[in-house]
């Protein structure tokens, strides 16, 4: 319950936060493939600057919503600068929160206008 | 692709200490990929206009969210010390905001520009070798020639009668050449100011009037251009409104054309005819100054010799002879500021001192856990940041009180320079002091924790070893306090001895339940022959009241801040006296003003028989004719005209300007018939002197309200307003002297109960061997007084050097000398000991095994 409360508490998640956990729901990735791959689901509508990126990483790290990971690839392919990480299982629960959140705003906002909105 | 990595490292450094160790790595790494996908010109431009963007939004967010981190540990850091962190935090904002005060009157007076273009390039000429007596022709044609001059102008201010709308107000009036405006570089805000010919008589009936003129005559109405006011009795038209911000010269409402033929407003009395110019060059100011005086000599070789300097033809700068009458005064006291603030600081030093000791285990254990040396240093700026700046807040509102004390005591000359902390020189001042002390303390914090923990094992140590540089640094904190606060103790109590003389000095009148009113006939139905008639109509109702006690009249009252007339005076010695301060006097004035008569009677009883051809002397006059007492019944001869006057009484010197001034030579002529149309009435009531005043002034109205009644106060009133100035400046010595002797002792106890907590492990073994609590009691007292007497023998040093300044607050204030230090000092030292001996008291509560077991 109180962990509910907690979530709670951090929602409405910032956009750039919330398409960062959808990010790495999918699995661990490091900071640069995190921003391209973001930009890439948002067809260039979100681009993270570098400090954003960080930035809200530091945030999301301060929260327990996400953790760096250990798990480092063959030190071949690797840049030990490289930082990789990967979510919680709060960080989960919280993009759950966020997308359910919107969800019942979308609901309300076609029960307000009164029709679907066309999807594309 | 190495530069752009090397420039981009460059600008990571913008970031606050926690983020950038962070992330750096991965930022640069970042930027190393995204660089290396840049294929054309057009994609780098691409990239580092949003690298730069990116760094111009998200480096001041970092800052901030770090920023308050450090603030909330900070917080939680002082809440373990509330006591002391308040302390420090008074001190801080009582030194801050009496520099600021004292910063906020020097940026209105030197710092903040005029209301005029290029003000740097105006300059005023004092005895100028050329002035309005050259008339016109002679005056433009001296300027129009000039090796140093572009322009010049000339102008003359005194006090006149407005009157507009059926109603008449006493308002500060300039008169001035045509090229007044011009010269300064300003215009006016609605219709104009005045053009080249309407100087010459028979086109000056123009006027320009001030803002607040133009909002009390006609509502700020544009519509006010065309109409008339009537000044002396005189019509003008108003051609033009001045702006808010300008009453060049002091104060002035009103401005008029002329040649100073006088023709349109009579003159009688003293009057000042002053000139301005404006520079030719602006960065030759020097050598103007030095062709200027080359040209006063040529004009009259002995321009220089003789006199006074103060006399001598001189060509200043119009900023610092605006700032002129407080100028110095402000250095001073900003210096006496400055060495509060420097007290206060000292005493923030002890606190970091000991706090830097008590927090070195604390930065310890976040080393340990990865915090680094940048990280902690940023921890300290803030916290140190944080303080200075909370001080510096508080410290402001006593700076505004300070600069309306100060308006209050002394206004400026302009409207401009209104003093004021809400001017961005004052927040950048008080601002650049918060962060300049923050950083230092946050250093020094810093750099003394460093010392506290050099190796590795200091986290197994229980505690960091008392430091030898420590030691030192705090008794030489104490040595700057104990010198600070010596040195203003003797120059306030200095001060204070000199101001105590001042207000038991003879001013050679009396003040006690004199009233005053100043009356101007000029331009009412009165003036001319209707002036003598009108005065003794209204000495006849004053004296009828059963308030009054005596009533008379005077040209030139004393204290009231008054440009005297001075003449040379022949006697029928053949003995004559320079200078002497001319003034007229209604019968039975000395009475009023209880002035004795050391030889001979007032005119009173000469009336009636001649006593139009009378005069009183002072005693100065008697002294400097050779004559002395025996001047009574010998003969003055007039300076204006074939006639002489038998002196009829010595009189007691008067000290016209307050009792910092020696009274001059003085002679007093009787106002017969021929009446000046402005007078000072003085009456002695008895009772409550406020409650006479007002029925005086009520009686004077109800004879002719249309005569403006100006200047209604009493002699002590003015008495009060004659010492305002030297009473703030006492006062505010005395107030730092007083800030930096408690500073002081509370860094006294401070250090010395700091120490006797550091040695108590020290303590408990000496007692152990047999030292008694008294003993070591006096030990610690000891060596808390050595600092204090190296302090102390520093301070008589400052004290005497700094004795010079004094003069500036007060002209009659003697320089501190040996033993005024000698007593200082031993005051000093003897409360530097009982705050030592107070903090000591816990010597005696020290169990020595409790002692040897704590560590």
């Amino acid at each position: 319950m109180a962990r509910t409360n907690e979530i709670e508490k951090m929602l409405p998640l910032p956009l750039a936060a919330f398409h960062m956990l959808l990010e790495l729901a999918d699995g661990e990735r490091h900071g640069y493939a995190l921003k391209r791959a973001i930009a890439l689901r948002t067809d260039g509508k979100l681009k993270l600057g570098s400090g954003a990126l960080y930035g809200s990483i530091d945030k999301l790290l301060l929260l327990g919503l996400i953790e760096e990971s250990e798990e480092r690839p063959d030190p071949h392919l690797d840049d030990e600068r490289r930082r990789y990480y990967r979510i919680t299982s709060l960080g989960r629960r919280a993009a759950e929160a966020e997308a359910r959140r919107l969800r019942d705003l979308v609901v309300l906002a076609e029960a307000q206008l009164g029709r679907r909105p066309k999807l594309a | 692709m190495r530069r752009a990595m090397r420039v981009y490292g460059w600008l990571l450094k913008l970031y606050p200490a926690r983020f950038r160790e962070e992330y750096e790595p991965a930022l640069e790494r970042q930027f190393q990929d995204e660089y290396r996908d840049v294929t054309s010109p057009g994609e780098a431009v691409r990239l580092w206009s949003g690298a730069l963007w990116d760094l111009a939004t998200s480096v001041p967010r970092q800052i901030f969210s770090e920023m308050t981190m450090d603030i909330r540990q900070g917080m939680r850091a002082y809440q373990r010390r509330s006591f002391s962190m308040t302390l420090a935090v008074i001190a801080l904002a009582l030194a801050i905001g009496a520099s600021t005060g004292i910063f906020s009157v020097m940026n209105a007076l030197l710092l903040r520009s005029l209301p005029f273009a290029r003000p740097e390039r105006l300059v005023e000429l004092w005895l100028s070798p050329v002035n309005a007596f050259a008339g016109r022709t002679g005056f433009n044609s001296w300027w129009q020639h000039s090796a140093y001059l572009n322009e010049a102008t000339t102008f003359s201010t005194s006090e006149m009668n407005l009157a507009a709308n059926q109603e008449a107000w006493r308002v500060k009036g300039t008169e001035s050449s045509a090229n007044f405006f011009h010269v300064l570089g300003v215009d006016a805000i609605a219709g104009r100011t005045f053009a080249h010919d309407e100087e010459i008589t028979g086109h000056n009936s123009v006027a320009v009037i001030g803002y607040g003129l133009w909002q009390q005559l006609f509502g700020g109405d544009p519509a006010a251009i065309g109409k008339t006011v009537h000044v002396n009795g005189q019509q003008f038209t108003v051609i033009g409104v001045m702006p808010a911000n300008f009453n060049y010269p002091g104060k002035t409402q009103v401005w008029m054309p002329t040649i100073f033929d006088f023709e349109i407003i009579p003159h009688r009395g003293a009057f000042l005819i002053e000139t301005i110019g404006r520079l030719r060059n602006e960065g030759a100011f020097r050598q103007a100054q030095e062709m200027f005086k080359a040209e006063a000599l040529r004009k009259n070789p002995k321009a220089y010799d003789g006199n006074e300097a103060q006399n001598w033809p001189k060509l200043v700068s119009l900023q610092n002879q605006l700032a002129g009458p407080v100028r110095q005064q402000s250095w001073v006291l900003a210096g006496m500021a400055l060495l509060v603030l420097l007290t206060a600081c000292a005493n923030v030093a002890q606190l970091v001192l000991s706090r830097a000791t008590e927090r070195s285990q604390e930065l310890a254990v976040r080393a340990a856990l990865g915090a680094s040396r940048a990280r902690l240093l940023q921890q300290l700026i803030t916290e140190a940041v944080l303080l200075t700046t909370v001080s510096t807040v508080l410290g402001l509102g006593l700076a505004q009180w300070i600069c309306r004390l100060a308006t209050s005591i002394v206004p400026p000359e302009l409207a401009t320079q209104e003093y004021t902390i809400f001017d961005w020189r004052v927040f950048g001042f008080a601002a650049g002091l918060a962060i300049l002390a923050g950083v230092v303390f946050g250093l020094s914090s810093a750099h003394l924790t460093a010392r506290l923990q050099p190796a590795a094992n200091s986290l197994r140590t229980q505690r960091a070893a008392p430091d030898a540089g420590l030691k030192r640094a705090r008794a030489v904190l104490i040595v700057i306090q104990a010198a600070i606060t010596l040195c203003l103790v003797t120059s306030s109590f200095a001060l204070g001895h000199a101001f105590l003389k001042l207000l038991g000095t003879d001013l050679g009148f009396r003040t006690g339940n004199v009233v005053t009113l100043n009356v101007s006939l000029q331009g009412t139905t009165h003036s001319g022959k209707g002036e003598w008639a009108y005065y003794s109509n209204v000495l006849s109702r004053l004296r009828a009241m059963p308030e009054v006690e005596a009533a008379s009249a005077v040209s030139y009252l004393p204290l009231a801040n008054q440009i005297y007339m001075a003449n040379s005076f022949k006697l029928d010695s053949g003995q004559s006296v320079a200078r002497v301060v001319t003034n007229a006097v209604m019968p039975d004035y000395f009475g009023v003003m209880g002035t004795d008569f050391l030889s001979g009677h007032d005119f009173e009883q000469a009336s009636g028989k001649d006593a139009d051809q009378r005069v009183i002397v002072n005693e100065t006059f008697a002294r400097l004719s050779g004559l002395g007492r025996a001047i009574v019944g010998r003969h003055v001869l007039s300076p204006w005209r074939d006639a002489s006057y038998v002196v009829e009484g010595v009189a007691k010197t008067a000290r016209l300007n307050g009792p910092d001034n020696q009274g001059g030579p003085q002679i007093y002529f009787y106002i017969g018939e021929e009446t000046p149309p402005v007078l000072t009435l003085v009456a002695k009531v008895r009772g409550d002197a406020a409650v006479g005043l007002a029925k005086c002034r009520d009686a004077v109205r109800g004879i002719d309200p249309q005569v403006p009644i100006y200047d209604v106060k009493t002699m002590d009133e003015r008495l009060d307003d004659v010492l305002a100035r030297p009473r703030f400046y006492v006062g505010a010595t005395a107030l730092l002297s007083l800030m930096t002797g408690l500073l002081a002792m509370v860094g006294i106890y401070g250090t010395t109960s700091y120490a006797l907590e550091q040695r108590r492990r020290e303590m408990g073994i000496r007692m152990a061997v047999g030292a008694t609590p008294r003993r070591l009691r006096g030990m610690m007292i000891w060596e808390s007084a050595q600092p204090l007497l190296v302090g102390v023998a520093g301070g008589m040093a400052l004290a005497i050097f700094a004795g010079r300044f004094l003069e500036d607050l007060l002209v009659t204030v003697a320089r501190p000398g040996f033993g005024t230090c000698l007593g200082g000092g031993a005051v000093l030292v003897g409360v530097g000991l009982l705050a030592a001996w107070q903090a000591t008291s816990l010597v005696r509560r020290i169990d020595p095994m409790e002692a040897l077991r704590s560590d």
